[in-house]
């Protein structure tokens, strides 16, 4: 059917099928600033305006649009300089976005543009409330909402014609700089419209601050750009909604691929008939397991030799999970794909399923992997569904336990959860010119994509070139390879180009997520609060397949189990064990999720030194503080397990969590609340009990002896400086830090650096975005490529300043870069500018430029202190989480605005996994949730209030003394979160997340009904 | 798969439509609960240029016309408070300004806070051919049966009836685990609706007076039990929240 939309004030007549959706045909007339999230309108990042309002193109049929006007965020603004054109420049929305770091993937920024435009249309002064509100239909898994809700205030003030205060400050950290509104917790601010609320306890406080407090360094005073809320490098770009995701990619001819999943949860494909699919008209491949070779490997993007067992294959003859791949279309279209994989038959012969971990242990059990190429990683053992098994002690920890006067047992569980990154999977794959493979994939690991990819297609590894556009958010669901080798073969079988995109139902049956695990505890304690001994065993569920297995549950004991050691003689000599069994079973496969298995391991370790803190009458803090590691000591892991590989002992150089706790206990105005019982009470309200909790947590940098990144950069004529990364950024501004430390060294711009990362083909190797390593280890490379590169400037710059003069020659090492020049002692200066013209054109003439690789021999860990305040109401069990605070030490915080983005965005996170997020299957391995409607994350109108936090070390292992900061954030808002709701109502929930009727369940017992 | 879309301009056309023997056709309100995704071919009938998306109010009533949407509803200052509060809590903004009442109401669940309130309020719904009247309550029970080839047209609300609406979830927005709608007329009658589990909210109680909610609501629910919540929790929830909706109508 032919219809005439109006976009932008632009007609376009177009034909169109009856079924396509806004989204769709916007997209194909090159709107591409309207995002795929999902199908069903849950995510909003499709979002546009129809007649100015704001409304989901993907459950908006095209042809319903016409007669109206349609409005996409290329309508809003553009960059202001285009060579000799100027144009009216950005929105000042826009320009909001973009300085107060509102921006992290910037998947969803179009649509929160659009909506705060729509809205500051109507109210030129909008609460923040009004901003939530009309932000609430809008996900965004980065943020937190914090720094999206900040920027449309300034542009609502600027537009009002108001002065903006600038962002160049950094906030001082102070004890008490909150004590003024500690109490202030009853503060709601309704949404516009919003009637009285008659819903459950508690209410959320939607006060929010966009630069961190910090308590800074003094090693980063004289530094111009490293510490400095400087704006993201691809901030511009992504406020207009430019084609810079994967999907955004247009090649001609290219093919939609898709897959079917098996409907079933273990069995043989005994008969697969794909010959009605390949006769549908617009199908160009179909392939089942009998297509292609059949190559063993492990979907985990990780280093080689990949430390887990190889078990995957790109399509197999067993399935062995409900969402197992059975087969891969590849057709003109996407409807057609869709009808295509109807008509492929498929005779399966069930197996016998098994979905407890415990039971796949037991003998007789069904094997899962019984195929004859599964390659063995250490002690995984296939025939007894065992993926990897991991037996740790570290001392004498039978002997501690005999010197305990207490001895606490208790067992935990943490449930399987989704990353929930807005940009689903999503791969392009051509052959070039040169018959060779490009696959364009939002992925967090291109050069392992590319090495363990090769052998699966059947090409060298210089027949690939991977290249990441932006991504969508990952948050380790793209450190998998899951959509890659799919379209790659159907490229290969049909010489075309593929594009593979998960729709949001596969994101939740076919890609991978949290390990859910059974923790048991046991912990010798001392009658004076001295921990002599302290074990856990998990037993982690790891899906059908292993990957990530032994390094996901190692993780939860190097890290969880490592943060406390002891007092006196046992701080010394810790004992500590830690034993796990990581099983196969028919669920779904698990993976890598931000944390790496340490929010499992807190949430069990935290959860147990509250109650036995409660049990001695201690009080929680004191008692942590007692134990935990402290700078100077050993990390007790570092000499017992190391990823699979060789250990090495680890000292800890900077430790900086009783800061933490000092300012954090002052935010949250711990002293005055926690033991106080008239605050516990909530006036007017007998059925609500406020409470507060603590969490104390750490996280590591890196995989030492393991992790390297890479850089290169070279010098143009205008002194800028084209710098080549292989790091991965995955939305958190890794590119932006990068840029500032290269541009610190050099003492240009931010906008003199041009970065350009992730292309296999063209930047260097950097082993890619996953265990919070970037700003530290690709940082480490940039700064010695910059480095490089200077020390070349500086040498030029003394010979063109000692030509000057015959008198004191200026020695290379003293001349400064600073400002754009090279500055002698003696106060003389030559523009950077001019020593390229003269190295590039003049004499002597050489490209200055320099590489630089870092690897780290330690890990130095980031540590946290997380509270949370919330509100119990007894009678339903339901709780309302109103405060969430984190102090952190992660080192020398480079960008204070991404930084802070990245905690805000971490507790949020956290807080899905405490509250509310959970994926859970039925007696045949079927999912209850396959949308963003069950699989509930928070939205912005009923986000507690956050503040962040940071207490800066110098970490002396880095030049410029950072540590990690993205994935700590999520480790400790769940089990504080349990300890708060022990401090208001008395009763343990030891599952993840605390549902009301949990919570309910457990108030029954205390009262003795139950 | 949707393989034709009308746009009618009036309502005879309508009608003649949805009666096409050869291909399904379903009437399509704002369209965000139409499964595009069914492998099926099916027509859809976009009903945006018929004029039914009035509201209006008639003495104490109000006419809600069938494509107006949520938003538009939310935005009516005459409603309910607890009915805003159900409106709210079905839908995001963006979600709300896109879903119509009529389609809400008909692809709802047991979990649709807008389903429970509204059929607490006990509206009666107009169904064309014939101005046919019947309550919502039989609309929902008998979905495919009642709106065999009819279309709604309007849904006619008291306005002198309070209502009060109670939830529990996970989080503030998200999907209620139970919630429940009490309507209070002015002769007494009180009518109790359970949701948060089901194909479609229960009626619990609808009586002359108030006594025994708390009871019905329990009992109502004694098989309630699903993948989100046992039936004993719903049970016991059910008594406190219908209790919290009686002591909220009597502010």
């Amino acid at each position: 059917m032919n219809v005439n939309l109006i976009v932008n004030g632009k007609a376009h007549p177009v034909e169109i099928s009856p079924g396509d959706t806004l989204l769709k045909v916007l997209r194909s007339l090159g709107y591409f600033g309207v995002k795929h999230g999902c199908e069903t309108g849950e995510c909003g990042a499709c979002t546009v305006l129809l007649d100015t309002v704001p409304i989901n193109a993907c459950i908006f049929l095209a042809a319903q649009a016409e007669g109206y006007h349609l409005e996409t965020i290329e309508s809003v603004g553009e960059h202001p300089q285009q060579g000799w054109k100027t144009t009216s420049g950005l929105h000042p929305i826009q320009e909001a976005f973009v300085e107060s770091g509102a921006i992290q993937c910037g998947f969803c920024t179009p649509a929160m543009i659009l909506a705060g435009k729509e809205l500051l249309n109507r109210e030129p002064n909008p609460s923040e409330a009004e901003i939530r509100e009309a932000f609430s239909g809008i996900l965004c898994r980065c943020t937190g909402y914090i720094k999206p809700i900040q920027a449309v205030l300034r542009a609502a003030a600027a537009l009002r014609g108001e002065e903006i205060e600038p962002f160049e400050r950094r906030i001082p950290a102070s004890f008490d700089f909150l004590s003024d509104d500690a109490d202030s917790s009853t503060g709601f601010d309704r949404s516009p419209g919003e009637p009285e609320r008659d819903e459950p306890a508690g209410e959320v406080i939607t006060a929010t601050r966009v630069m961190p407090r910090i308590q800074v360094t003094p090693e980063i005073e004289s530094w111009q750009r490293v510490g400095k809320p400087e704006r993201k490098v691809d901030a511009v770009k992504l406020v207009q909604g430019k084609p810079a995701f994967a999907s955004d990619l247009e090649k001609r001819g290219m093919m939609v691929a898709k897959v079917l999943h098996s409907p079933v949860a273990h069995a043989r494909i005994k008969h697969i008939d794909k010959s009605k699919a390949l006769a549908l008209p617009g199908v160009a491949a179909v392939l089942t397991w009998q297509d292609i070779p059949r190559v063993v490997y492990s979907t985990a993007g990780q280093s080689d030799p990949i430390p887990g067992p190889l078990d995957s294959f790109s399509l197999d003859n067993k399935v062995r999970f409900v969402g197992d791949r059975v087969a891969f279309v590849a057709a003109e279209t996407e409807e057609i794909a869709i009808q295509a994989l109807e008509l492929i038959e498929v005779e399966y012969e069930p197996l016998g399923a098994v979905f407890d971990p415990g039971q796949a242990l037991q003998p007789g059990a069904p094997i899962l992997h019984d195929e004859p190429e599964y390659v063995n990683f250490a002690e995984s053992d296939p025939s007894r569904n065992l993926a990897a098994e991991i037996r740790i002690d570290i001392g004498d920890v039978e002997k501690g336990f005999a010197d305990a006067d207490h001895i606490f047992e208790a067992e935990y569980e943490v449930p399987k959860v989704q990353q929930a990154h807005i940009e689903p999977h999503v791969s392009i794959t051509y052959w070039d010119e040169d018959d060779r493979l490009v696959i364009y994939t939002s992925t967090q690991v291109p050069f392992h994509a590319r090495r363990q990819l090769a052998p699966v297609l059947g090409l060298p590894i210089k027949r690939i070139r991977v290249i990441k556009p932006r991504i969508g958010g990952g948050f380790g669901g793209k450190q998998e390879i899951l959509s890659e080798d799919v379209a790659a073969h159907l490229t290969i079988a049909t010489g075309r180009p593929v594009i593979y995109e998960y729709t949001r139902e596969e994101e939740f049956i076919a890609a991978r997520s949290r390990h859910p695990m059974r923790l048991r505890m046991k912990t010798g304690v001392k009658s004076d609060g001295t921990i002599t001994a302290n074990a856990m065993y998990a037993l982690s569920d790891t899906g059908a397949y292993g990957g990530h297995a032994l390094t996901v549950t190692g993780n939860t004991g190097h890290k969880s189990m490592a943060l406390y050691v002891g007092d006196g003689d046992y701080r010394k000599s810790p004992n500590i064990r830690f034993y796990a069994d990581v099983v196969y079973t028919n669920n779904p496969p698990s993976g890598a999720y931000r944390g790496y298995g340490v929010p499992q391991g807190f949430w069990a370790v935290e959860r147990h030194l509250e109650k036995i803190a409660n049990d001695l009458k201690m009080d929680p803090i004191e008692f942590r503080t007692k134990n935990s590691v402290r700078e100077g000591e050993l990390q007790p892991f570092s000499t017992a397990w190391s990823e699979g590989r060789e250990p090495q002992p680890e000292i800890i150089e900077t430790c900086g969590l009783e800061e933490c706790i000092r300012q954090g206990k002052a935010a949250i105005g711990w002293d005055q609340k926690h033991g106080n019982q008239g605050w516990h009470k909530v006036q007017g309200k007998p059925h609500q009990r406020r409470g507060i909790g603590v969490a104390l947590v750490m996280q590591g940098t890196a995989i030492p002896y393991l992790d390297m990144g890479s850089a290169s950069i070279k010098m143009n004529d205008d002194a800028s400086f084209n710098l080549l990364v292989g790091a991965t950024d995955l939305g958190t501004g890794s590119d932006t830090v990068l840029a500032q430390m290269a541009a610190e060294v050099l003492g240009v711009a931010m906008e003199d650096i041009i970065i350009y990362s992730s292309d296999t083909d063209f930047t260097p190797f950097d082993k890619g975005a996953y265990a919070s390593s970037t700003t530290y280890i690709s940082g480490g490379a940039v700064v010695r490529a910059a480095e490089g590169a200077a020390k070349r400037i500086r040498l030029r710059a003394a010979s063109m300043l000692n030509q000057e003069t015959d008198d004191q020659l200026v020695n290379p090492e003293d001349i400064r870069l600073v400002d754009r020049r090279a500055v002698s002692p003696d106060g003389r200066s030559i523009p950077l500018t001019e020593i390229a013209l003269e190295t590039l054109h003049h004499s002597d003439q050489e490209q200055i430029m320099g590489i630089g690789s870092f690897m780290s021999p330690v890990a130095p860990p980031p540590f946290a202190a997380q509270f949370v305040e919330l509100t119990v109401d007894v009678e339903t069990g339901q709780i309302v989480v109103e405060k969430l605070v984190m102090a952190v030490d992660s080192g020398v915080i480079v960008n204070p605005l991404t930084a802070s983005g990245q905690v805000e965005g971490g507790m949020t996170q956290a807080l899905g996994y405490a509250v509310s997020e959970e994926m859970v299957y039925d007696s045949q391995g079927r999912a209850r949730e396959t949308d963003l409607r069950d699989y509930h994350i928070f939205q912005a109108h009923e986000m507690p209030d956050l503040t962040t936090i940071f207490v800066e070390t110098f970490e002396p292992s880095h030049p410029f003394g950072v540590k990690a900061v993205a994935e700590i954030p999520i480790d400790g808002v769940a089990p504080a979160v349990g300890n708060a709701v022990f401090d208001a109502v008395g009763v343990n929930i030891d599952n993840n997340p605390i549902t009301p009727e949990k919570v309910w369940r457990e108030l029954k017992v205390k009262e003795g009904k139950a | 798969m949707i393989v034709e879309y009308y746009r009618p301009q009036n309502l005879a056309e309508a009608l003649a439509l949805v009666d096409d023997p050869e291909t399904k056709t379903v009437f399509m309100g704002g369209g965000s609960a139409i499964d595009r995704y069914k492998i099926e071919p099916f027509a859809v009938v976009d009903l945006q240029d018929l004029g039914l998306n009035t509201l209006r109010t008639k003495g104490n009533t109000l006419e809600i016309g069938a494509t107006a949407t949520l938003q538009a509803v939310y935005e009516q200052s005459q409603i309910q408070t607890g009915l805003k509060n159900a409106i709210y809590r079905e839908a995001s903004l963006n979600l709300r300004q896109v879903g119509t009442v009529a389609g809400t109401l008909v692809a709802s669940d047991g979990r649709s806070p807008f389903a429970t309130a509204m059929l607490a309020l006990d509206p009666s719904i107009t169904l064309i051919p014939g101005e046919e009247r019947i309550n919502l309550g039989d609309l929902l029970a008998l979905r495919d049966k009642n709106l065999n080839s009819k279309l709604i047209t309007k849904i006619t609300l008291p306005l002198n009836v309070q209502l009060a609406y109670q939830y529990v979830a996970r989080t503030p927005a998200d999907l209620p685990i139970v919630c429940t709608a009490v309507a209070l007329w002015p002769s007494g009658r009180t009518r109790v609706v359970l949701g948060g589990s089901g194909e479609t909210p229960i009626l619990a109680m609808d009586g002359p007076e108030r006594g025994g909610a708390e009871i019905s609501a329990a009992a109502a629910y004694s098989q309630a039990g699903d993948q989100w919540a046992s039936a004993e929790y719903r049970q016991e929830m059910a008594q406190v929240l219908v209790k919290r909706c009686l002591s909220r109508l009597d502010r």
